[in-house]
């Protein structure tokens, strides 16, 4: 048995927050269920676009087409939500799952801290991989729309809305990782967060008049979905920045309560 | 050095850990023995702050845990073998341990080799046996080389040649002037790592003493007589003040030296069958000590 080699005790300066984010990055890049969760964004965000845009080009360039080919280049991103709230899920749900969270914990004492490395990875990572996607299904998608004479630009709003879409998965990648430290249970904070944002819109259709509007204003996927949107689907729903003002603030709502129970409870 | 003051901790109506006071030294292994569910786990936890006291406190080093600057530097824990994801490899988990605490990358092979996991370093946590798993464990504990060690039941699923490893992994850590708290629910482990005794049970301390004491005072031994006349010798040992107990077939006698026993005996012209001196094992004293204690009772007489 080999004796433990190097002087102990000669360096006890708290790790910088740079040094925890990395560690979280470590974590992130080391499991393949992270590179599952990616590749599954970029092949439905990217690929459905432009499967859609091929199938529907010609349709568009006829004369009986009542859409703007616009509202079809971002077409894929509508599902990329799913991918972004698993990917922000199971970096907590994981370590809760299989009892690393004490790890963690151990290693990382300020519980504040390893939330906010979580939250700030998770945003980062979704940011970049989320515009890049919609840029991606743009240019196969558009590749189409071109072929028949009705290329968009990338320009005003496609444009927004490509690094919208990365703004709106960066958000809801914080919000997954709270919902996470909330529920603790992988399949619990799933469903609780595809049921808000793919669930909810449709019942909520069923509530009437002025308070169903209301109610599906604040919906998180159109407050926060819209500014991924290049076309206003629905006149009812607000602004995409003042949507996205709105979609922040509910995040931060969340992420206060799961500060605090992450707090109060035990690991 | 691990100070616990008080230390309480309830969950709802059962108190897992009920004002508890001790103190673990530097440079010896300190066994904590307790039965299962006795509230070593839970004190363990409160010691690196995953869990936090009902009421009063426990420190490292004078501080709480979570006052810590690198705490891996500091104070290194065994608390589950399974606390590593299962997608992740060794390699990889003991290397984001190190960044998070600005260890070198080196010192990931240094304990790897250490922990002699080099050929498996690569390969994913969760194909690893459970003894794999708690070599792992102590990997990370070692990790940033901390002057205090806690390993909750290290021995758990390792074969002999393991057991013996960490016995003497612990005393070596101890022997470099390290704090090393140990949990085990065997007394016959414990009595071979440990210097120093803190036994627990129902979230009270029992004991706190060295293991020399402990062996003395609560491995008690007997005399056991076998006479015909056994009710003339019994009434012979205690009118003479020794503690005898008489039983269908043999007088014992507890605490007292054979030699002397069998010298009044004979001495007086009574006859004996057998002089036995019954020496009480480690482990009977542990259950003795902890009988009122032990949270799960087996039915005796079920099995045989």
């Amino acid at each position: 048995m080999s004796t433990l080699a190097p002087p102990r005790g000669l360096i006890t300066a708290r790790p910088g927050f740079g040094s925890i984010l990395h560690a979280e990055w470590v974590k992130l890049r080391t499991v393949r269920s992270t590179w599952w969760t990616l590749m599954a964004l970029v092949v439905v965000g990217a690929g459905l676009t432009t499967l859609i845009c091929a199938l529907n080009a010609e349709w568009l360039a006829s004369p009986e087409a009542d859409e703007s080919p616009g509202s079809f280049i971002t077409f894929g991103m509508m599902l990329a939500p799913a991918a972004a709230v698993v990917l922000g899920v199971l970096t907590v749900t994981a370590e809760y799952g299989s009892g690393m969270i004490r790890s963690s914990f151990a290693a990382v004492p300020s519980r504040a801290r390893v939330f906010t490395a979580k939250a700030v990875l998770l945003a980062a990572v979704l940011f970049v991989v989320g515009t890049a996607t919609a840029l991606l299904g743009y240019v196969g998608g558009n590749a189409f729309l071109e072929a028949e004479g009705i290329g968009v630009g990338l320009e005003g709003d496609v444009l927004r809305s490509m690094f919208g879409s990365g703004l709106y998965l960066a958000g809801l990648g914080v919000l997954a990782v709270a919902v996470g430290f909330l529920v603790r249970h992988t399949a619990g904070a799933v469903t609780i967060l595809l049921t808000a944002l793919f669930v909810l819109p449709t019942m909520v259709m069923l509530v009437p008049g002025e308070t169903g509007q209301w109610i599906n204003k604040l919906l998180p996927s159109n407050t926060g979905g819209s500014i991924a949107a290049p076309v206003m689907f629905n006149p009812n729903l607000l602004d995409p920045w003042v949507g996205f003002a709105v979609f922040l603030a509910e995040v931060a709502v969340v992420v206060a309560l799961a500060g605090v129970m992450l707090r109060r409870r035990d690991a | 050095m691990i100070q616990a003051r008080h230390l309480t901790k309830r969950y709802g109506a059962t108190t897992a850990v009920d004002a508890v006071d001790f103190t673990v030294e530097p440079g010896r292994v300190t066994g904590f023995l307790g039965p299962n569910g006795a509230g070593k786990s839970t004190t363990m936890r409160m010691i690196l702050g995953l869990d936090a006291p009902t009421s009063g406190s426990v420190t490292v080093n004078g501080h709480a845990y979570a006052d810590t600057g690198a705490p891996l530097r500091e104070i290194g824990a065994l608390l589950d073998a399974d606390a590593v994801h299962p997608g992740r490899t060794a390699r990889d988990h003991l290397r984001w341990l190190a960044v998070s605490n600005r260890i070198p990358q080196r010192r990931v092979d240094e304990v790897i080799g250490l922990v002699g996991l080099e050929k498996v370093a690569g390969r994913r946590v969760g194909a690893y046996s459970l003894g794999m798993g708690q070599r792992l464990g102590i990997a990370a504990a070692l990790l940033g080389d901390p002057g205090t060690v806690v390993l909750d039941e290290p021995v758990n699923g390792l074969d002999p040649e393991g057991i013996r490893w960490v016995r003497e992994l612990a005393r070596q850590l101890a022997a470099e002037g390290r704090t090393v708290f140990v949990s085990s629910h065997l007394m016959s482990e414990m009595a071979l790592m440990a210097d120093h005794l803190i036994v627990i049970g129902r979230g009270t301390i029992l004991a706190d003493t060295s293991m020399t004491d402990f062996m003395a005072h609560h491995a008690a031994s007997h005399v056991r007589l076998r006479s015909p006349q056994s009710r003339e010798v019994a009434a012979l040992l205690s009118g003479r003040g020794f503690a005898v107990t008489e039983l269908d077939d043999e007088v014992r006698v507890i605490g007292a030296d054979a030699a002397a026993v069998g010298e009044l005996v004979c001495s007086h012209g009574l006859l004996l069958h057998e002089l036995t001196l019954v020496r009480s094992s480690l482990e009977d004293a542990f259950m003795t000590l902890t009988a009122e204690a032990v949270e799960y009772h087996s039915t005796e007489g079920v099995a045989a």
